[in-house]
């Protein structure tokens, strides 16, 4: 009797082990960059309490783990961009399941048949593509299909210590920072701060950056409606209209009118501690910038803070480069719970796009960019614009973060005077041209 | 019946000649057994990759897949592209900031260093201790020392009111400060080397230099030295061949800028195979550097071998 009551107890184990599985969590990896902030959002799960993108992000995939028992979400976080390593992934057979990818970087794996379309799944949950805002549909298709959620639209912003704009004189009549129209007026605007404050009018980290002299090149390329991508495969930016950029970013470095030697860390650092008036960054600062302009004792609390797109400087379109982070998928063989799962995923993120856009980044559904909660949102009213100025490279543009550091490179040596800025333009052309050829 | 009566004949014979001695250095296939698993390794993770790398580099391939043969192509493409050339010139430029910087400097060390104290032995292990360290932390550490505005560099000069040089963006210094950072972490194994050349020594020569009143500068001339030539060269080797192949440093304290002048050739590489996803330019420019080090490792052995053979 005993011997019976042993084994009936070692088969019910036995049938329950077995069982299991079907009780247990589907695993999902997710890869992002982003940052980490474990210490103050590892175990946060109330997102309206968290800031900025990585206190954001952070919080909102504890919650998603924690609404959904069934499936269980592990993080790696990767640094900023991430591809290197997820190229790596991809090459050796081990790619997350999803995975942060720029609108301007999809195409390069997409066109390789690394990502899943994402058209059926995204219906599946009740997402439809109509719901994207037009700017963030465009990024996250490629020939005809969905290869990425979209989160958000993001463009470059004018940053501006109102403290230091007082004491240069550059507030209009109703408060508002007088902003130049210009590259003459830039630079006699830059000059008059940098009389009466003694200070930078711009903070831009230089130290071997690329991202950012590229994008103020393509903005003010768009600017004076010079089409430099007609062709995909082929760039022109030996130009009259780049030589203009570059010469009024040498101007600006040559007369002192920027911080020079500053990383992007050692750029935040000083803008928040009022080391010059305008700092050149990205929408995702604008919620940890606000959150320091309403802390007593910072620089950015004694006069206010104020955020507006980049100046309209030329006669031709209105326009800045932008561009947009998506969740992508990769392309492998899945059980339906997995691909469920992932729906599920997506899903919670297309549904709280709202948090997402308290960073500073526009969102990328329509019923969001016209809510009311987000115009109350600090600053949407000044920055709400760039969501029909922001303009990306054409999508068919490969290899765009690799173009970002040739770009980047040659606009660095011509602006702090190591190349003369026809050779560093005719350099740029041709090098970006070699890379497009040989894909 | 007869194999009876044979038998003990024969076995009678066969101890009574005495069987001839087995050579052990003979060759026998079954040694073969024994380098194996060497021999497996030797081949899977050595040689299979050296061989594809050379093939990789007649082919125009990215990440993903493998195209078509181009013969030389590559390694023209290779040849004409300034940023790889500067890349070679500053891979050199690299080697001649720290290698002759790491030998002078460890051999300084261990010659204070080689003594029998207590404060000796601590200190030669405080300037090992940064050899143990990951490229990740001395780069952090150094970029805390550089970092302008907030530095230590820039608080020091910041008390006599200068300005800090700007070691990492500034074109002319960054290499300067990355073989700064280099040699600090470095220099942990040549002192090491000459340490142990130094204490193989005998000190009965001292002794007769003593006896005959020789001083110390002409001990170190004719005696010291002498003595260490051939770990001075391997140090020189083995150190050419290891900043060869700088790339942690160069990668997390300046990216390669400003405006590539920090670029090294191993940088290059991988931002060629694994940002651009050029594959076949990556692997033809893993080949030049393949055939520099080798030639740098050839050019130090011989000249090694044949002085040794004229002493």
């Amino acid at each position: 009797m005993r011997m019976k009551k042993i084994l009936f107890a070692a088969v019910s184990a036995g049938v329950m082990m077995l069982a299991s599985p079907g009780f247990a969590a589907t695993e999902l990896t997710v890869q992002r960059f982003f940052g980490a902030c474990d210490a103050d959002f590892g175990t946060n799960t109330d997102v309206t309490k968290a800031v900025g993108e990585c206190g954001i992000i952070t919080s909102l995939i504890n919650k998603f783990n924690a609404d959904n028992p069934d499936v269980h979400v592990s993080v790696s976080t990767v640094e900023w961009p991430g591809y290197d390593q997820l190229t790596a992934q991809f090459a050796s057979g081990d790619a997350p399941d999803i995975v942060t990818i720029h609108e301007s970087a999809l195409s390069d794996y997409q066109s390789k048949g690394l990502l899943m379309p994402l058209d059926d799944l995204l219906k599946s949950v009740g997402v439809t593509p109509e719901a994207f805002t037009d700017a963030a549909r465009n990024g996250a298709t490629k020939d005809g299909k969905i290869y990425g959620l979209p989160i958000d639209s993001w463009t470059m912003l004018y940053h501006i210590n109102m403290d230091l704009f007082k004491q240069a004189g550059l507030v209009n009549a109703d408060g508002t920072p007088m902003l130049p129209k210009s590259p003459e007026e830039l630079l006699a605007q830059a000059e008059q701060f940098k009389q009466k404050t003694g200070k930078p009018y711009f903070v831009q980290n230089l130290a071997n950056e690329t991202a950012l002299y590229t994008r103020n090149l393509y903005t003010y390329l768009f600017q004076q409606d010079s089409d430099f991508f007609a062709d995909p495969k082929h760039v022109k930016l030996n130009t009259p209209e780049a030589k203009k950029v570059v010469e009024m970013y040498k101007a600006i470095f040559d007369k002192g009118y920027t911080t020079k030697d500053l990383d992007y860390g050692g750029a935040i650092n000083a803008f928040l501690a009022g080391d010059g008036g305008v700092q050149l960054n990205g929408t995702w600062v604008v919620g940890d910038n606000n959150a320091q302009s309403q802390t007593k004792g910072t620089a950015l609390n004694k006069g206010g803070y104020a955020v507006y797109p980049y100046p309209q400087l030329f006669g031709g379109a209105h326009a800045q480069y932008a561009d947009g982070h998506t969740w992508a998928v990769s392309q492998k063989d899945r059980t339906p719970e997995q691909t469920a799962a992932i729906g599920k995923f997506l899903k919670f993120f297309a549904d709280n796009d709202f948090e997402w856009s308290r960073t500073g980044h526009l969102p990328a559904y329509k019923a969001i960019i016209t809510s009311d909660a987000f115009k109350a949102l600090p600053h949407r009213n000044t920055i709400a614009a760039v969501a029909d100025l922001g303009r990306p490279l054409p999508s068919a543009v490969q290899r765009q973060f690799a173009i970002q550091d040739i770009v980047g490179e040659e606009m660095s040596a011509a602006i702090t005077g190591q190349k003369d800025v026809d050779a560093a333009l005719a350099d740029m052309e041709s090098r970006v041209n070699e890379l497009l050829a040989n894909i | 019946m007869a194999d009876r009566l044979t038998m003990p004949r024969t076995a009678m014979a066969t101890v009574s000649v005495r069987a001839p001695s087995v050579d052990i250095y003979a060759p026998q296939w079954r040694n073969f057994v024994f380098v194996a698993p060497f021999l497996f390794f030797f081949t899977t993770l050595l040689i299979f990759p050296l061989l594809w790398g050379m093939w990789l580099s007649f082919h125009k391939a990215d990440t993903f897949s493998s195209g078509d043969f181009v013969g030389l192509g590559n390694y023209v493409r290779l040849f004409h592209d300034k940023v790889f050339l500067q890349s070679v010139w500053n891979t050199f430029y690299f080697v001649l900031l720290t290698v002759p910087t790491l030998a002078l400097i460890g051999l300084f060390l261990a010659l204070c260093l080689n003594r029998r104290t207590r404060t000796a032995a601590v200190l030669r292990t405080l300037f090992f201790s940064s050899s143990v360290l990951s490229v990740t932390i001395v780069t952090l550490i150094w970029r805390i020392v550089f970092i302008p505005n907030v530095g230590l560099l820039s608080t020091i000069y910041g008390w006599f009111g200068a300005t800090a040089p700007a070691f990492i963006s500034d074109p002319s210094l960054a290499m300067i400060g990355i073989a700064i950072a280099t040699v600090w972490w470095c220099i942990g194994l040549p002192m090491m080397l000459f340490l142990s050349a130094l204490q193989q020594i005998p000190q009965d020569v001292y002794e007769a230099a003593a006896l005959d009143n020789a001083n110390r500068w002409q001990t170190l001339r004719s005696i010291t030295l002498p003595s260490i030539k051939r770990t001075f060269i391997l140090v020189i080797i083995i150190q050419i061949v290891l900043q060869f192949q700088l790339f942690g440093q160069a990668w997390l304290m300046t990216r390669g800028g400003p405006n590539n002048l920090t670029k090294p050739i191993v940088l290059y590489i991988y931002d060629t195979a694994f940002r651009r996803w050029d594959l076949g330019m990556g692997a033809a420019a893993s080949e030049v550097l393949f055939i520099l080090i080798l030639i740098a490792a050839m050019a130090q052995y011989l000249v090694t071998r044949n002085k040794a053979d004229q002493t």
